[in-house]
């Protein structure tokens, strides 16, 4: 399990880097949504680290992954914006961070149930 | 935590409700923003700009009679910005497209009023190009930074001035 969480602190920092790198270096518009969403991301890493209320932490992280990657989809669709290789980069990592955590999760449920 | 509703849901379904929650709250939020930036989003803006007498002894105010037209161009960061200066003067001057960096742009020269006529030069990242009288030039270049940016005239300084307003 230790080995899980420390997966999923490395994918929440690495996004949060990817986006911030996006947001400053996005030549579009509303770069600025991008350094919230990765300071949302090394703020979750720090959180995941400590195992704080792992049960709620690990699964709000996993909804959060799952919401920005659809809205991110949504308005690609929309648009057509968000659509580069930076953006691709960012959302693979969020979908194995999403992985990741189920796999983190139901590990913490199981092993709190044993316990 | 264990004893709350919460708890006493099985993993699966807690994580099929987060994954509902996260994915219908996500869709509504991506459809509201792409509709809002739907009419935001970078595009091509092409503009045309003249260089404009005004009428006036330059050497009784001291100053350049030409002018740039229209002298302010407008854009979102991000678009795709074209410019066709045309040389409608009558009398025989040359002018340079000037910017403030950190603008560059791509340019060429054509040697005619109409761009359909030989081309003078090609010039590509550069952030000043001259054009002889009669030339006409395409002008182009993406709106990276937002902010008010010059474009000017060397030669005719301080009148012939415009300013690229890019709304970030």
């Amino acid at each position: 399990m230790k080995s899980l969480r420390w997966i999923a602190v490395g994918l929440l920092l690495l996004t949060g880097i990817i986006d911030f790198y996006y947001g400053n270096s996005n030549a579009g518009f509303y770069e600025n949504l991008w350094y919230v969403t990765g300071g949302i991301y090394v703020f979750a890493a720090l959180v995941i680290a400590a195992n704080i209320e792992p049960k709620f932490s690990q699964l709000a992280v996993f909804a959060y992954t799952l919401f920005l990657w659809t809205v991110w989809a949504t308005v690609a669709l929309q648009t057509g914006t968000g659509l580069d290789a930076v953006a691709y980069a960012d959302k693979a990592s969020e979908a194995i961070l999403a992985a990741n955590m189920v796999l983190l999760f139901r590990s913490t449920r199981a092993s709190v149930k044993l316990c | 935590m264990t004893g709350s509703g919460f708890g006493k849901l099985s993993t699966s379904k807690l994580l099929i409700a987060a994954a509902i929650v996260a994915i219908v709250s996500g869709a509504a939020v991506g459809l509201g923003v792409g509709y809002v930036i739907h009419y935001d989003a970078p595009t091509t803006r092409t503009f045309y700009l003249f260089d404009r007498s005004l009428p006036f002894n330059e050497t009784v105010f001291k100053i350049p009679h030409d002018t740039w037209v229209p002298d302010t161009i407008t854009v979102n960061k991000g678009d795709h910005v074209v410019i066709h200066f045309l040389d409608t003067e009558s009398t025989p001057e040359g002018h340079t497209y000037n910017m403030d960096p950190p603008y560059t742009f791509d340019a060429v020269v054509y040697n005619n009023v109409t761009q359909g006529g030989s081309v003078a030069g090609t010039f590509s990242n550069v952030n000043r190009v001259i054009f002889g009288q009669s030339q006409t030039a395409t002008i182009t270049f993406t709106a990276s930074w937002a902010g008010t940016f010059r474009y000017y005239c060397e030669i005719h300084q301080p009148t012939m001035t415009g300013y690229l307003v890019v709304i970030g």
